[in-house]
């Protein structure tokens, strides 16, 4: 596509002056003769062999040599493999020119290992330096911890992420000895010797870890250099915030390495795919695997977070940007063989992810099988199928609601209560002056109380007792709801609700001698009769009441009464009767049995079941509920939390959080970015895209100022790493949650890459323009003296990542670069 | 042409009552033509629109615009309502107009005109006092007046082509002057501008400098003249409004000395605070209220025993605070020592002037905001303790810089807890009056926890008029704007509330409530030309697919189907992406969101169906054989014209209004399509 031209472009540099010009027009001209296949046969260029796919010496380094050699300067400068043999010499042989070659020995293996070996090293030390110290709940442990626990026990809970982090850190629980006996109350409070803290921080401590060798080698596939891809693993190695995040019980480590394997498998898909006989390894147990793990990895990013989407996403854009350029564009190729690879594709980035998905709830579901704290986040029939809790209490309890039936009934969607009367009235004036009926309240209460029990009776018979035969209530037919303490009918007419006047009041029958009659008949309108037929049936029918003589529906208005309703949720007549909020369904159940209205009370609080059989529920019905209740349920949001921070503020670093703080000094742990790093990272993203917008205006003109390897390996980088910052970056200007600095990691990991890759195509450029040696010794100088600093900020910061004592309140402020950080100083 | 005025026109005078939203616009233009300053969560130009068009008609700005339903009697509101009409009539032309640019195909152009005429939701939306019309109107003006200077591209900087590019200029700032819903067609223009320049930059056979020039053209008409015209457009909106009105209170008190009436506009104050100085306190963000405090403790339950300290909106006596160094008395009013002023960092008393109670803060959990600290009034007559002191500190304060009077927003740390006194604006319950609760907030960067000082009595220092602190017009324009786009985020929906979806729009789940009473009318779209478009719209996607795929494969095509898919598809993705544009946005929204939002998007994806409805009776025949050609052609077209036409007149009582019977079987319930729809 770059067919050059003769026109003569300005070179960027416009401070070199002509001379410079001169040198690059030359340059030019030799990589003008080499896009006219290989004129230069005197040096074969290794980036155009083949073989060398995968290289761990990068292309463009070794291309100025030759060129150097060829046209410029007469002292051509050592180029940057020599160099690194003499700077790394520590490190052993590594830097042997074929790091990543397809020979099979073992020399070659061990050469390459080293490097990231020593890395890996180094992060092990760091993320397991005292991993058992703080010794007590430090921020989030509080809910992943409890939930480790709840495992343990094989209690229900409900929270709004996937299982998969969680069910790791049980397992590291399990086989570690933990009972899930342990209360977790609050932050800061001390575990026991009951909870090994050491082996369930092992598991975001060793993920977090192996991060370190994944972006090494992510960086290799790039085609970047191994000291380039060391760099990243420097990066990645000694920001204080990856640290702190992988030395506690938390989800990001874990996230952050599924998500770096997949795309790490999925680069090396590219690679295969990209090759030269890419056909022949189409199909070959290497392209399975890799596409395979590739996309089991991104899934497995997904179940630990739902941001994890945006890597699968990112993984799935770069197969399908592949399956469009190589293999529809691919002419060579027959319509079925282009039909079979879109249907591997398919198969591996949809089929295989659902199936990884769905496992991990199953296992999920399967696990927690008894009753907890979380329950009433659930449906009626959900709760009832778990162990002990609502089970207990609704196994055996009749299916069919009849005529005498002793219920309770549940607001079905949305936040649980229940229907409830009690004897009081509402007030003769509200607040602003509208009056009411000044009937018997009727309310939704959020726990379970005996006033939440009400008798369902035919507006016809006056006996409450049930016999045989048992006289249904189906679809369709009028009722009165009798309230089982007052005994009072539930009721409705054309006067204001308390709290939404344009509603209708609902309340319990008072006659007040004022022309007032009972509207005391309700329609049974079952809204899932598909599935569960016409007859009312407990836990399953979902019900609506709807007013016969008004037409408006029982409805949950959302809004909480004042003091005198004892601030329950305030419950209407709606005109809106298709709406959620006016859905209920019978929860606990029972048949009347005496008569007399005293016995009837004093019935209320025995349990005599009439034995059917209990309620059953398919895994996949409760799949289908919890994925609902997790997607679509907005859950509780962190108000006001004082450590919020905003997209923009992340950028530059402007809040940490406060993660612990220890009772006895000034001690804590903060979690904060090595600020070095942040900053930088953010300084190379704006470099890479000014680069990039000037490349590709450059481009437009027929300019084409770098080498083609070179824009090849630039433009790879953004479509793998900047693509994959934005992806997990952008969306959050748009979500409406209370967002915390660490859910910046996963879009700061591929920005550190950005800034490894984004060094070393300086220094190439360095290399492009200027001939001297002493300026390639600048740029190392600089890269040197770059990583330590790094170090000297790591280290400053260090003892507010592992919260190391004791500190006094001058150590505390001395850290406190920023006047935005607020550190906790509450200790002299 | 003359269809879109009858339909428009048709018994517009019907209903003779505010419906809906002509609730709101309509008393903004009578605040307009009363020249009384207001608060809205959109731009003016809109609101002008409307009360100039009332005032033309000799509207005087008299009727209430209370509340939906009220009858108009004799007041002139028809000019406003034919303004509006005007505008909404309007769209059909641009919109055949814009897919005559694009495509060059008549029948395109005509069924895309059709659509928009055919559809209710337009038609409803545009026949009433409401902003979403001139709204429309600005945006379909932009887009046509993109693809005219789109087509002018082979003379540049010819007069035409200076002409359409100023006035995409100008019709950008009206959009945005409209609503702010406007910034995506901006967006929209920016995107083709960009491509048109990536066209020109591709052109080797021009120097650079050409491109730059074509850049630099662009910049001043598209960014220059639009933001100069969106400023004048805001002067004349506050040169307009220089009465005080209702809005008062949204602004800041430098704000409010500027309006005529104000009670600030008159006043004058020492400009310097002393100590021994009466002040009152405002807190300083959108609508805040002075710091109160009265003879009345917090309730036992509450950690009570302590006085009550709240915010007041309201002018009152237990508002003034009399500040004192922290350690001694200040001098008194008639002493001859030097005046002592109060500066950045200072530690400092505040007694309530009436009570004699200093302000305190102590380690108990705030009323309602339990993570915070309370704030009590303490002490006898000014004698308290340590916990009564706070230190000031300025905003961006440098040291000893002194304190002044409405100028400077402050914070007050309190010394031994390091929190920063807050306004929560939560109400506190009966006991506590329902003012709103102030706390002590250990985040010390609460935007909720800067203050401003209104009153100041010194007599000792001479006083300013308040006059001097009048912000000048870019002070003023800027704090509209951030009180903007405040109010905007802050219409969030009220717990309990229905509110609408975005995903429900495009589907037409659910309409919107013009009017009750005896004459119905109901906001919903032509629900065939909805569907209609949501089919075409993956119609398209299909397209893109198939087209994209069997370039890859490299399929031979004729010269005629590949020049029909390319008219199409060009032309289809600009208008797809415009669609986006203005749909996409709103899945991100807080703020609460309405039906009629969606109607901007409508514009692009009508206009999208017609180009494709025309593709498709193009391009299907060409695979029959060549005698069916102009039968199938012809049936294609007559039958979506039947359609079309058959269903705006099955729906059209929505629009003009239809009587409502309480029974089932009227004539309208065969029209209950969806359960949805609550006619």
């Amino acid at each position: 596509m770059k067919e050059p031209t003769h026109r003569r472009c300005v070179f960027f540099n416009s401070s070199l002056g002509e001379k410079m010009v001169d040198t690059e027009v030359k340059n030019r001209k030799v990589n003008r003769s080499k896009g006219k296949n290989e004129k230069n046969k005197e040096i074969p260029n290794p980036a155009v062999d083949p073989r060398d796919e995968g290289d761990g010496e990068s292309t463009p380094e070794a291309l100025p040599e030759e060129l150097a050699e060829e046209t410029v300067a007469k002292k051509a400068s050592p180029s940057k493999s020599e160099k690194k043999k003499r700077s790394g010499g520590k490190a052993g042989a590594a830097t042997a020119g074929t790091a990543l070659s397809d020979l099979p020995t073992l020399a070659v293996t061990c050469h390459f290992n080293l490097l990231p070996m020593l890395l890996f090293g180094v992060a092990l030390a760091t993320r397991f330096y005292a991993l058992d110290q703080p010794n007590s709940i430090v921020f989030d442990e509080l809910h992943y911890g409890r939930y480790a626990g709840l495992y343990q026990k094989q209690t229900f809970f409900f929270d709004s992420h996937p299982p998969l982090g969680k069910q790791l850190l049980a397992l590291a629980g399990y086989l570690g000895g933990f009972q899930g006996d342990f209360k977790f109350d609050k932050i800061g409070s001390s575990y026991n010797a009951s909870v090994p803290v050491f082996a369930m921080r092992s598991v975001p401590a060793l993920t977090g870890s192996l991060l370190i060798p994944l972006v090494y080698m992510i960086m290799l596939q790039l085609n970047y250099s191994q000291w380039t891809a060391a760099l990243a693993g420097f990066l990645f190695l000694f920001d204080n915030a990856l640290l702190t995040q992988s030395h506690y019980m938390l989800m990001e480590p874990i996230l952050l390495f599924f998500a770096m394997s997949g795309v790490l498998c999925v680069l090396k898909f590219r690679a295969l795919e990209r090759s030269g006989n890419a056909q022949a390894h189409s199909y070959s147990l290497r392209w399975w695997g890799w596409l395979l793990s590739g996309a089991i990895f991104l899934t497995c990013a997904l179940c630990v977070k739902y941001v994890g989407v945006y890597s699968y996403l990112l993984g799935l854009a770069l197969v399908g940007h592949d399956f469009w350029e190589k293999v529809l564009g691919n002419l060579s190729l027959s319509k079925k063989q282009v039909f079979g690879h879109a249907c591997a594709r398919f198969f591996a980035f949809f089929m295989v992810p659902l199936m990884v998905y769905v496992g991990v709830f199953y296992i999920h579901l399967s696990t927690l099988v008894n009753a907890g704290p979380h329950d009433s986040a659930m449906s009626s029939a959900f709760q009832a199928s778990l162990e002990g809790g609502l089970s207990s209490i609704v196994r055996g309890q009749p299916l069919e609601v009849v005529h005498g039936s002793q219920v309770t009934l549940r607001h079905a969607h949305g936040s649980p209560c229940w229907l409830h009367s009690h004897a009081a009235n509402y007030p003769v004036k509200y607040a602003d002056k509208r009056g009411s009926s000044h009937q018997q309240q009727v309310t939704c209460y959020v726990a379970k109380d005996i006033n939440n029990w009400w008798i369902i009776k035919r507006p016809n018979r006056t006996d409450l007792a049930v016999a045989a035969p048992l006289d249904r209530i189906s679809h369709g037919e009028e009722v009165q709801l009798v309230h089982g303490i007052t005994g009072r009918n539930l009721n409705s007419h054309n006067v204001a609700a308390p709290a939404s006047p344009t509603k209708q009041e609902v309340s319990c029958y008072v006659d007040h001698n004022v022309s007032m009659p009972a509207q005391d008949v309700w329609r049974v309108e079952i809204t899932n009769r598909e599935e569960i037929g016409d007859v009312w049936h407990a836990l399953e029918s979902m019900v609506r009441l709807i007013h016969v003589n008004t037409s408006v529906a029982l409805a949950f208005s959302g809004r909480l009464l004042p003091e005198w309703g004892h601030n329950q949720h305030e419950i209407v007549g709606d005109v809106m009767v298709n709406q959620p909020n006016t859905i209920f369904n019978v929860e606990e159940h029972r048949y009347t049995r005496n008569e007399d209205e005293k016995d009837r009370q004093l019935e209320l609080m025995t349990t005599d079941f009439i034995p059917l059989e209990p309620v059953v529920m398919g895994f996949w019905e409760k799949f289908f509920e919890l994925q609902i209740r997790m997607l679509f349920i907005s859950n509780e949001n962190v108000q006001n939390h004082m450590y919020t921070s905003s997209p923009w503020e992340w950028l530059v670093l402007t809040r940490g959080i406060a993660y612990w703080v220890s009772p006895e000094s000034n001690a804590q742990i903060h979690l904060l970015g090595n600020i070095f790093v942040w900053y930088s990272a953010t300084v190379a993203l704006g470099v890479y895209c000014s680069l990039l917008i000037f490349y590709l205006l450059r481009q437009r003109r027929q300019c084409y100022d770098i080498h083609e390897e070179a824009w090849n390996q630039f433009r790879t980088t953004g479509e793998v790493l900047l693509v994959g910052y934005v992806f997990h970056f952008l969306p959050y200007f748009f979500v409406d949650h209370t967002l915390f600095l660490h859910h910046y990691l996963p879009a700061l990991a591929f920005k550190l890459l950005l800034n490894a890759a984004l060094v070393e195509h300086l220094y190439y450029l360095t290399r492009l323009v200027f001939a001297k040696q002493f300026f390639n010794w600048m740029c190392i100088l600089i890269v040197l003296t770059w990583m330590s600093g790094i170090l000297m900020v790591f280290n400053k910061f260090l003892p507010l990542s592992y919260g190391l004592g004791p500190m006094n309140a001058s150590q505390i402020l001395d850290l406190k670069l920023r006047e935005t950080w607020d550190f906790i100083v509450h200790k002299p | 042409m003359i269809a879109t005025v009858a339909t428009r026109f048709y018994k517009l005078d019907q209903p003779d009552h505010v419906c809906w939203d002509e609730a709101h616009f309509g008393k903004y233009a009578n605040f307009y033509i009363n020249r009384t300053f207001f608060f809205d969560v959109h731009p003016p130009l809109g609101k002008m629109l409307i009360g100039l068009f009332g005032y033309l008609d000799g509207y005087n700005g008299s009727f209430h615009f209370d509340k939906p339903g009220d009858k108009f009697e004799d007041h002139q509101y028809m000019g406003m309502r034919i303004g509006c009409a005007v505008m909404g009539a309007l769209l059909v032309p641009l919109s055949f107009l814009t897919v005559w640019e694009m495509t060059f195909s008549l029948p395109a152009s005509t069924l895309s005109g059709l659509l928009i005429l055919l559809d209710h939701g337009m038609l409803t939306l545009n026949r009433f006092i409401l902003l979403d019309p001139p709204m429309l109107f600005f945006i379909s003006a932009s887009v046509y007046t993109m693809v005219k200077f789109h087509n002018q591209r082979h003379r540049p900087f010819s007069l035409p082509w200076w002409l359409w590019l100023s006035s995409i200029g100008v019709m950008l700032s009206c959009s945005v002057a409209v609503k702010f819903v406007g910034i995506f067609v901006v967006i929209f223009v920016g995107f083709r501008t960009i491509a048109d320049l990536w066209e020109i930059l591709g052109d080797i056979s021009r120097p650079v400098t050409y491109t730059v020039k074509h850049f630099m053209a662009r910049a001043l008409c598209l960014i220059v003249i639009p933001t100069l015209l969106y400023m004048g457009i805001f002067y004349v909106h506050l040169a307009v409004l220089n009465n005080s009105g209702p809005g008062d209170g949204f602004y800041s008190s430098a704000f409010q000395v500027g309006l005529k009436g104000n009670y600030l506009h008159d006043g004058s104050t020492p400009r310097e605070v002393a100590y021994g100085a009466i002040l009152t306190l405002k807190n300083s963000v959108t609508s805040g209220a002075y710091l109160h405090s009265h003879d009345h403790l917090y309730p036992e339950e509450i950690g009570g025993g302590q006085q009550q300290i709240t915010t007041y909106a309201h002018k009152d006596e237990n508002n003034q605070w009399h500040i004192k160094r922290h350690n001694k008395m200040p001098p008194s009013w008639n002493s001859t020592k030097p005046v002592d002023f109060v500066r950045h960092g200072d530690l400092l008393r505040l007694e309530h002037f009436v009570t004699g109670r200093n302000l305190h803060a102590h380690r108990v959990l705030a009323p309602i905001t339990i993570k915070q600290f309370q704030v009590t009034g303490y002490g006898l007559d000014g004698v308290g303790d340590t916990n009564d002191i706070w230190r000031v500190e300025i905003e961006d304060g440098e040291q000893n810089q002194v304190l002044e009077t409405m100028v400077h927003r402050f914070r007050l740390i309190h010394y031994n807890l390091g929190c920063a006194l807050t306004c929560t604006k939560k109400k506190l319950p009966t006991w506590g009056f329902e003012q709103d609760e102030v706390t002590c907030n250990p985040n010390k960067r609460d935007p909720n926890a800067i203050w401003n000082i209104e009153e100041n009595i010194f007599p000792r220092l001479p006083n300013v008029s308040f006059r001097s602190y009048e912000k000048n017009f870019f002070q003023r324009f800027i704090e509209s704007h951030v009180v903007l786009i405040n109010g905007n985020s802050a219409l969030k929906p009220k717990e309990g509330e229905a509110t609408s979806k975005p995903w429900m729009w495009p589907i037409n789940l659910r309409g919107q409530f013009f009017s009750g009473g005896k004459l119905q009318v109901y906001l919903l779209g032509n629900p065939i030309i909805w569907w209609g478009n949501l089919v075409f719209m993956v119609f398209y996607i299909i397209l893109w697919v198939s087209v994209g795929v069997r370039e890859k494969r490299g399929v031979v095509m004729t010269p005629r189907e590949i020049m029909l898919q390319n008219r199409a598809l060009s032309a289809c993705g600009w208008l797809w992406l415009g669609w986006l544009l203005h749909y996409l946005p709103f899945w991100g929204m807080t703020r609460v969101l309405y039906f009629h939002h969606y109607f901007p998007a409508l514009l692009f994806s009508s206009m999208m169906t017609g180009i494709l409805l025309d593709y498709a009776m193009e391009s299907i025949p060409l695979s029959l054989p060549q005698k069916m050609f102009n039968s199938t052609y012809i049936s294609i077209l007559s039958g979506a014209l039947v359609i079309l036409f058959y269903s705006f007149y099955l729906f059209s009582p929505l629009v003009y209004g239809l009587v409502r019977y309480a029974d089932s079987n009227s004539t309208m319930h065969h029209l209950h399509w969806l359960s949805t729809w609550e006619f």
